[in-house]
């Protein structure tokens, strides 16, 4: 079954490593929606986003445990994890919109540098109030409640859980597909980030359209919060900072402003990190333990912004100078 | 609608701007060599302090150097840097990489006197090679991508264990050795060895990293890093080379960050990845834009505020002043307690007083945090900006006959 050029790994390696990369590859994507449709309307890097994310991981955090944890069994765990969602969404759009007012909004006509730092400042308020202010830097872990267990067909097994994620990150990013192509809502955000000014001329509430963009991206992340939680459990303030950052390198990568592009720019992400990092131990002399992950991730986005700025999609310019 | 977020923002601001009214700036033009002068003795008596805070003055220090250096890539070229630990890290850990004794390319050949300067260079050598493929790019990217690089230089160190021994870190680095000035009987010691020599060390280095980059601010250089900042395509019509000086801005930076870190890796005298994280690079941004973007006394205020408090608040003695006040704790927890007995809402009470200043300490990220949003959204040119500087970020004509020069 091995392929003849790939010298080490049987292949249910690499079909692990596949299915390892399309998990993580589908959190990337939901969080990377979000920059990507701020980045649309605003041109503004959304640098407190990984911490909308955290804030989802514990709204989901707080429910599952409020609906008894560890003892959460049979159907109830459905329930459960929808409940979750229902809370990590709701947490994060209240804090993405709070964001949106209290640090963006003011600085809507400052120069370019105000609203970037800003929103730094957020992102460490946030994620040191998690950490320092109530946490007394512990992590917090999930429940493990998601039945265990694999499906598998020949080479290829995936758990239950990474099914669970790949497919209900599949079919929150078709809603949100969904609202921004065919609502009245997305209609509009689609005509403010196309031009602020004749948006406005046509009678849309700009600031209301990009609290609504916000809210969208927030509520992703928000999911894309618990699954992590789900996967990974353990979570803390900080844990919003390196998803946040790949995150929008994968936006980078299937082109800043573009929401498919944002999804694909995930999943490739995703597989860079594990297929594309253990197809580079295949040369010879080289050796990327699983470590090294991050490193790749970010040659990656140095090598996109290099070669094709614009990303796989090709949405917006990016920008020279 | 705008005019109202203006008069809201107007009501405010109002205190704040009273509070201006006393800041640098607005102080007779008499008072500023006093105060210079009073900076001076206190700089020249800190090393007959207790160690402790001369120790504290020398992260001070550290800071303002590394806070100046920064200044070039934010304040003067407008880039924003968020991995400037990066280069720190670089600095220290060519020093102790090449003179630790444990390391596995220790060398007894190298001096710290070649060390230093050595690690100055790769830091600018650093700041060309991150610098090169992001520059042409817009900031937003130079952002993310410095963000990026701070953080992959702390995993470099950490699993390149063979030239780095990984998470046990470096030992016994080398200190600066002065048996020259020792044989001339000009110090007392023939090696930098404790607290008040290296305190001595980080006040030359800042006052040289000020005397550099102030010199470049007013020079040829400095004026093209401020057409870049204030209009980047405007710059570029006018024939400067844009992506060059934006490179010769991030290499500066980078080799006062690499200056700053081979000086605390002796001091410290043990270096591991983790001393690198992304805290240190919050630090130096944060105390660059409070401060004041561009300015001087903006950096050195900065430091003091955000590095001199927190750590005086984890003073012992500042837990024994804390300590009689330990009454207004037990006042404010006798409320807690009724409010908890009324409301079931099981709010935690104070810790005892002592305990305060260290509690602060350790919520100074959330507070920096909290202070970089609000500086932006009211006073987006910090504390004690440099007038130029201002200008840009509050759009206020400005008398014709105010003139380029006092910005520092």
């Amino acid at each position: 079954m091995t392929p003849l050029f790939l010298a080490h790994g049987s292949a249910e390696f690499w079909s692990d490593q596949t299915v390892n990369g399309l998990t993580t590859g589908s959190i990337y994507a939901l969080v990377a929606l979000g920059y990507t449709m701020v980045y649309g309307i605003l041109q503004l890097i959304n640098f407190a986003h990984g911490e909308v994310f955290m804030v989802g991981a514990f709204a989901g955090y707080g429910v599952l445990v409020a609906l008894g944890g560890e003892d959460i069994s049979g159907v109830m765990v459905l329930v459960a994890i929808i409940l979750a969602l229902a809370a990590a969404g709701a947490a994060s759009a209240v804090t993405a919109a709070t964001i949106e007012r209290v640090a963006y909004r003011p600085l809507r006509n400052a120069p370019r540098l105000a609203p970037l730092i800003s929103a730094i400042g957020v992102s460490i308020f946030l994620s040191h109030l998690v950490d320092d202010g109530f946490l007394d830097g512990k992590s917090k872990f999930y429940p493990q409640i998601f039945p265990t267990g694999d499906l598998s067909a020949g080479p290829l097994s995936i758990s239950y859980l990474q099914l669970f994620l790949i497919g209900s990150s599949l079919v929150m990013m078709a809603g949100l597909y969904w609202v921004v192509q065919r609502t009245r809502t997305g209609k509009a955000i689609r005509a403010v980030s196309e031009s602020r000014e004749n948006a406005a001329l046509m009678g849309i509430d700009v600031d209301r359209m990009i609290v609504a963009t916000f809210v969208l991206g927030a509520i992703m992340a928000g999911f894309g919060g618990v699954l992590y939680g789900l996967f990974l459990s353990s979570i803390r303030g900080s844990m919003g900072f390196l998803p946040g950052v790949k995150a929008f390198t994968a936006a980078v990568l299937g082109g800043i402003g573009s929401i498919p592009g944002a999804v694909v720019g995930g999943f490739f992400l995703g597989l860079t990190e594990s297929v594309g990092r253990e197809l580079l131990n295949e040369i010879p002399g080289v050796n990327l333990p699983n470590e090294w992950k991050d490193v790749v991730a970010f040659a990656l986005l140095v090598v996109v912004l290099i070669f094709r700025p614009t990303g796989i999609f090709r949405q917006r310019e990016t920008k020279r100078a | 609608m705008p005019e109202r977020g203006k008069l809201g923002r107007a009501a405010i601001a109002a205190p704040i701007e009273r509070l201006r009214a006393r800041t640098w700036e607005r102080l007779p033009d008499w008072t500023h060599p006093l105060i210079w002068f009073a900076l001076c003795i206190l700089v020249l008596v800190v090393p007959t302090f207790d160690d402790i805070w001369v120790r504290m003055f020398f992260l001070v220090g550290l800071y303002a150097t590394l806070g100046l250096g920064l200044n070039v890539v934010v304040g003067m070229a407008g880039l924003l840097d968020l991995g400037y630990v990066a280069f720190f890290a670089t600095g220290a850990y060519v020093v102790g990489i090449l003179s630790a004794p444990d390391s596995p390319h220790y060398s007894a050949f190298f001096s710290y006197w070649y060390l230093l300067p050595m690690a100055v260079g790769i830091g600018a050598l650093v700041g060309v090679l991150l610098g090169l493929p992001v520059l042409p790019l817009r900031g937003d990217y130079l952002a993310i991508v410095t963000l990026g690089f701070g953080e992959i230089i702390r995993i470099l160190a950490l699993n390149m264990s063979d030239q780095t021994n990984g998470s046990s870190g470096l030992f016994e680095i080398g200190r600066p050795d002065i048996s020259y000035l020792h044989n001339l009987g000009l110090t007392g010691r023939s090696t930098v060895d404790n607290v008040q020599y290296f305190y001595v060390m980080i006040v030359i280095a800042a006052f040289a990293v000020w005397f550099v980059t102030s010199r470049l601010r007013d020079s040829r250089v400095g004026r093209a890093w401020e057409a870049i900042r204030e209009d980047e395509d405007a710059a570029r019509g006018m024939g400067i080379n844009t992506t060059r000086y934006k490179l010769m801005a991030f290499s500066t930076g980078a080799a006062i960050g690499a200056l700053g870190g081979a000086i605390y890796a002796p001091f410290i005298d043990f270096i591991a990845p983790n001393s690198f994280s992304l805290l240190v690079s919050i630090n130096v941004l944060a105390l660059v834009i409070i401060g004041g973007m561009g300015s001087t006394q903006g950096v050195v205020a900065g430091s003091l505020i955000l590095i001199g408090v927190p750590e005086l608040l984890q003073f012992s003695e500042t837990a024994d002043v804390l300590s009689k006040f330990d009454w207004v704790g037990q006042g404010v927890n006798q409320v807690i307690d009724g409010i908890n007995a009324v409301t079931h809402l099981d709010l935690s009470t104070l810790p005892p007083a002592e305990k305060w200043g260290a509690k602060l300490a350790l919520y100074r990220f959330i507070i920096f945090g909290a202070l970089l949003v609000a500086i932006m959204v009211l006073r987006p040119s910090g504390l004690f900006p440099s007038r130029r500087r201002k200008m840009e970020f509050e759009h206020t004509p400005e008398h014709e006959t105010a003139g380029p020069a006092g910005t520092a």
